[in-house]
């Protein structure tokens, strides 16, 4: 064998390893959508990802250093937060809201359940500033971090900066989370022919489309857009939704259509977390439905389900989780790097 | 040629090199000068000192303001009604409290004298929904909203024995650019020779609202933007 052959060998060996890597960063499957997400402005880059992920899971973020993102947001709820049907902050603080799971986000146009947010990269501004969050200020996240050995490092790396900014930890944090792409469930396994579904779950996808696909309409399993989705007020909440945020009456008790990809793992369900299981979600859209002015056209004439569609139905439902996304350990905690002697710095 | 003559030769072009050197020194020089505007914060023609105490003529109780921020946007320069200048830097944050953020760097050209000047006071929509920005857009800079996406266009902090709040303090954060509660205003002014200095009359706005009954206002909504018209008689060119 040649000197030449090997050399060829080796260039295309590094050639596949750069493409594999661009794959890892951001992908997705042909019958996705377009993203939202104007990647020219942020451009996807390893170093900028890893420094994301890192802030992702540092309670530097929270005033007194005990809260993170993934406090919240955990890997192994799709980046929701089971069990706890309202957010849960520094000093025990309880929200108003539940943690919505986070992936996907590279679609959505606007964040949190009111839509109060209109881009990714301003999304963190929120819970960092917020009381029952993490109660802390930008500014002093990014002084924290410019006296951080660790940040220096992982800032120098990314930006070629080693002072951190409000700009680069904001996209450094959209880095990461626009990487969080769930796409590998069963049922995008049926869609791209290397699985099929049983007849039941054929007969809850069928279901599905007839009942459920205009809101949470396929392949992201929402069309992030907002509707009244007939919940009763909760009278210890008063929240009305993106009213509070509009002002507007058309927009009263408006709520962010969530995906329904991964809900095994993000119960409880709706934006106050009041139902801790499927059945209860589906009791609600076939027998609760709470009837106001700005109830979605859908909801107006009731749903009919018997009991063998609602089972035909969950069956298909739980072909939407992916597991493969759920325990990816490039979404994990990096405990290389904040378990080293530089992380966590108080 | 001679090697004196070859000398006094290298002589006369280095002394003439130095001179072109000093006379473009000096232009460059010159052209700082011009190159700028500045903004002056006033309260009844006194420049404001932050935490000085100051008497309200209209509503006869003193006011001290704390903190102004604003944001001077898209600039341009006109002659006789032609557009013959933008600004490359879009968008200025003036703070009161720091005094190299009142003097806007305009590149403006020597010798014209332009005869208006038309600004944005405000961040606009584009702007405001395009994710995380720097330098002086930078979130860090206290002039972004958190709880709801947008920019804070003008903040006027203080207080006054008028505002029956805890501390007697008042808030004006005008910002936000969703219809129909978006408060940017374009600001015209007529320049007269020379003189790139303008007052920021904050009297304009103090004296226009009732400091017993209004006197927060922080969010984008229907009061926000009725106190952003006020905006529009803010400037003055110095005197």
């Amino acid at each position: 064998m040649s000197l030449k052959y090997s050399i060829l060998v080796l260039i295309s060996l590094g050639c596949m390893g750069f493409y594999t890597i661009e794959l890892k960063l951001f992908d997705y499957p042909e019958y996705f959508p377009v993203p939202e997400y104007n990647f020219d402005e942020n451009p996807l880059e390893e170093a900028k990802v890893e420094l994301g992920r890192a802030l992702f899971y540092d309670p530097i973020l929270s005033k007194d250093n005990t809260i993170s993102c993934a406090s919240c947001h955990s890997p192994y709820n799709a980046f929701a937060h089971t069990d706890h049907d309202l957010s849960h902050g520094i000093n025990d603080e309880i929200g108003t809201r539940n943690a919505p799971a986070l992936f996907n986000l590279a679609w959505q146009k606007s964040f949190m359940w009111d839509g109060a947010i209109n881009h990714l990269d301003v999304q963190a501004l929120a819970p960092i500033s917020h009381p029952a969050e993490m109660g802390e200020s930008i500014a002093n996240v990014v002084n924290k971090l410019q006296n951080s050995a660790l940040y220096r490092k992982m800032f120098f790396e990314a930006y070629g900066d080693s002072l951190a900014t409000g700009e680069y930890t904001l996209k450094a944090l959209s880095q990461f989370q626009l990487t969080l792409v769930s796409s590998n469930s069963k049922y995008d396994k049926v869609k791209v022919g290397k699985d099929s579904f049983t007849v039941q779950e054929q007969a809850g996808y069928t279901l599905f489309i007839k009942n459920c696909n205009s809101c949470h309409t396929e392949p992201l399993f929402s069309n992030y857009s907002f509707a009244n989705n007939g919940l009763s007020i909760d009278t210890t909440l008063n929240d009305y939704g993106k009213w509070g945020i509009s002002k507007q009456s058309k927009d009263s008790l408006l709520f962010k259509i969530p995906s329904l990809r991964n809900l095994s793992y993000t119960y409880p369900y709706m934006h106050d977390g009041r139902f801790k299981k499927l059945n209860e979600v589906l009791k609600h859209y076939t027998t609760g439905i709470s009837h106001s002015k700005t109830i979605a056209k859908e909801l107006k004439r009731p749903i009919i389900l018997s009991s063998n569609d609602k089972v035909d139905l969950i069956a298909f439902l739980l072909t939407l989780n992916d597991k493969d996304f759920v325990f990816d350990p490039k979404n994990k905690f990096p405990r290389d790097i904040l378990m080293s002697s530089e992380g966590f710095k108080k | 040629m001679t090697k004196t003559q070859v000398h006094t030769n290298l002589m006369k072009s280095l002394a003439t090199s130095i001179g072109l050197c000093l006379a473009l020194l000096y232009n460059t020089l010159d052209l700082t000068a011009q190159q700028q505007i500045s903004f002056v914060p006033k309260l009844y023609n006194q420049p404001i000192i932050v935490g000085h105490k100051y008497f309200l003529e209209q509503q006869k109780d003193s006011v001290q303001i704390d903190k102004l921020q604003f944001y001077i946007a898209n600039i341009y320069f006109y002659l006789d009604a032609t557009e013959v200048h933008e600004v490359a830097q879009k968008h200025f944050l003036i703070d009161i409290e720091n005094t190299s953020s009142l003097e806007l760097n305009c590149n403006l050209e020597e010798g014209i004298n332009y005869n208006k000047i038309k600004f944005d006071l405000g961040i606009d929509s584009t702007t405001n929904v395009s994710g995380a920005m720097g330098g002086d857009l930078d979130p860090t800079n206290g002039m972004y909203w958190t709880w709801q996406s947008g920019y804070i266009n003008f903040k006027l902090e203080g207080s006054s024995p008028l505002c029956p709040a805890r501390k007697n303090e008042f808030q004006f954060h005008i910002g936000g650019y969703q219809a129909p509660y978006n408060p940017l205003q374009t600001i015209e002014l007529a320049l007269t020779k020379g003189n790139l200095s303008i007052d920021v009359n904050i009297e304009q706005l103090l004296d226009q609202v009732d400091l017993t009954q209004t006197y927060k206002i922080m969010s984008p909504n229907a009061e926000a933007v009725a106190t952003s018209q006020l905006f529009l008689q803010l400037f003055q060119q110095s005197k």
